[in-house]
């Protein structure tokens, strides 16, 4: 192996990036995933565990992690934080009785030590449903103003339409870019 | 295939290598052999009362899109009314469409009531923009206490403490005309008919000794906090949701059910990829059987695989350990299994 190869090498491994997606159960984060790699939505199931895609996106290695938020998966969500760079956090916005618990779910998170230099793009999903809150609903619903702690944004999308799941991404993937290879 | 998605412990790391130009051209792709199969599976669709339909659709689209950009944003009357003119005008092609759906296919139906959501947000924006003022509120509720009474708009002065007044409460949306369903009621047989439901969110809560029939494919169905009480439904296009719920017989096909807090409660069901239980005891299974008028019709709209029923297999969420089956979900024994419902006549 040459010293160009071995260079390259290295810098392929910088352009990687650690994506965690979470949010409540039921929430879409399975379909986001699936619905942006061009996969069959239609056979998904609740998560037992967790899914794990790398893909590459824009001269990004991207390694996605999509953990279960059912309520007996949640005390698990810890062991996936190590080295994230950005935090991907959906939201069913039509699920108006769950808002509080996912509000308070977010916050939690956004106090965790080692999420601290995550980037947190939060996917208002299922704007598609007649009844979904909009994203300004959603942002106001989940306090996101008073977070001073993380860069953040907001995008309303649909995973069953593929609404605005690139849009979201490239944000996310800018605003990391940005920070961590500002040195390029 | 996705079903069984992740596991515990062992990561499966596939990489794929995709351009955004590829991911683009393939997702049209997609898009296209939808629009093929629905071409195809909807056969007896009328063209000419489609065609109509796109016409009239994007014509009256259009002049809603003209009306909110051209919202005057100093004149607060004026704009209070362009945009009062603006709802109705999205009612009534909400109307339009419900009352069009049965000779459109499931793709147009999509692609027509995703634009409907697009105008609503559009005019939720100009509200907010042209007519500022805090667009819903936090509501106090006790549980099981009546709806629809008052709505108390909570003050910007009060932001600081809304964490504490949130507890317990119910988010409330001013525009919330879109919320769909029954709430609060006791000993009634309660009905729904697919213009009123056709892929929509349908909510049902709080409800007891009732008797629920929802003819159409909504587009997703939450359950909360029901009591002995018998709910149908058509086939749901994606997940049906149920928590608290106890005493309950409970039919429809979905693609995926989500059981939580839930007892003593009999479940006929079709589902295309997985049922699940979490904090539930004394759940029983079978697989679906009601029928009625137009749920072929109904199960293309939902675009749920008929063929494909996992009804038995049931993930219990608090029961990962071993191959022992789960104490919590049992399958109905054939003897004792209904198959004539007693349903609610639509009254016509
Ligand atoms: N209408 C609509 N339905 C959606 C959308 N995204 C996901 N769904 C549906 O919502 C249900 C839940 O989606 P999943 O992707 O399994 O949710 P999840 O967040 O991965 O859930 P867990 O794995 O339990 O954490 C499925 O039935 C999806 O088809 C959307 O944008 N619009
Ligand atoms: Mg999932």
């Amino acid at each position: 192996m040459g010293l160009l190869t071995i260079l390259k090498k290295l810098k392929q491994k910088e352009r990687e990036m650690r994506l965690l997606m979470l949010g409540l159960d039921n929430a879409g984060k399975t379909t986001i995933l699936k619905k942006f790699n061009g996969e069959d939505v239609s056979t998904i199931s609740p998560t037992l565990g967790f899914n794990i895609k790398t893909l590459e996106h824009r001269g990004f290695k991207l390694n996605i992690w999509d953990v279960g938020g059912q309520k007996s998966l949640r005390s698990y969500w810890r062991n996936y934080f190590e080295s994230t760079d950005g935090l991907v956090w959906v939201v069913d916005s039509a699920d108006r009785l769950r808002l509080e618990d996912c509000r308070k779910e977010l916050n939690a998170l956004l106090l965790e030590e080692r999420l601290a230099g995550a980037t947190l793009l939060v996917f208002a999903n299922k704007q598609d449903l007649p009844g979904a809150l909009s994203k300004e609903a959603i942002r106001e619903a989940l306090a996101l103003d008073d977070i001073k702690t993380h860069h953040w944004s907001i995008i309303g999308c649909s995973a069953i339409t593929g609404e605005n799941l690139l849009t979201g991404v490239d944000w996310l993937l800018d605003d990391i870019a940005a920070r961590i290879f500002t040195a390029d | 295939m996705e079903v069984g998605a992740g596991n515990g412990d062992t990561g499966l790391s596939d990489t794929v290598k995709i351009p955004e130009r590829l991911l683009r051209r393939d997702q049209a792709r997609l898009e296209e052999a939808e629009r093929r199969k629905d071409a195809k599976e909807s056969q007896t669709v009328s063209e000419e009362k489609s065609d109509f339909f796109s016409a009239t659709f994007n014509s009256e689209k259009a002049a809603i899109e003209h009306l909110i950009n051209t919202c005057p944003g100093t004149d607060r009357d004026a704009a209070c009314k362009t945009l009062e003119e603006v709802t109705h005008k999205i009612q009534q092609l909400q109307k339009f469409l419900n009352d069009s759906m049965m000779f459109l296919t499931s793709y147009e139906l999509r692609q027509a009531q995703a634009s409907v959501q697009k105008l609503q947000s559009s005019l939720a924006e100009k509200r907010d923009v042209a007519l500022p003022k805090k667009k819903f509120a936090f509501r106090s509720r006790q549980a099981g206490a009546a709806k629809n009474t008052e709505t108390t708009q909570s003050t910007a002065a009060t932001e600081k403490s809304k964490s504490d007044s949130v507890v317990g409460s119910v988010l409330e949306a001013a525009i919330s005309a879109d919320m769909c369903g029954f709430s609060n009621a006791d000993s009634k047989v309660l009905t729904k008919k697919a213009d009123e439901i056709q892929q929509r969110d349908v909510l049902l809560s709080h409800l007891t000794n009732c008797k629920v029939t929802l003819y159409g494919s909504p587009s997703t169905l939450h359950i909360k906090n029901v009591r002995n009480c018998q709910i149908l439904c058509g086939p749901v296009s994606s997940s049906v949701f149920v928590d608290q719920c106890s005493g309950c017989t409970l039919s429809f096909p979905c693609q995926q059910l989500r059981t939580h807090n839930t007892t003593d409660t009999k479940i006929y069901l079709h589902v295309t990829s997985r049922a699940i239980i979490e904090d539930c005891q004394n759940v029983a299974f079978a697989p679906f059987t009601w029928t009625y008028p137009g749920m072929d019709d109904d199960f293309i709209v939902s675009g749920l695989d008929r063929e494909r029923n996992n009804w038995s297999q049931v993930d219990d969420f608090n029961w990962l350990a071993a191959n022992t089956p789960s104490p919590n979900w049992s399958v109905i024994p054939e003897a004792v299994r209904t198959d004539a419902w007693e349903i609610a006549v639509p009254s016509e």
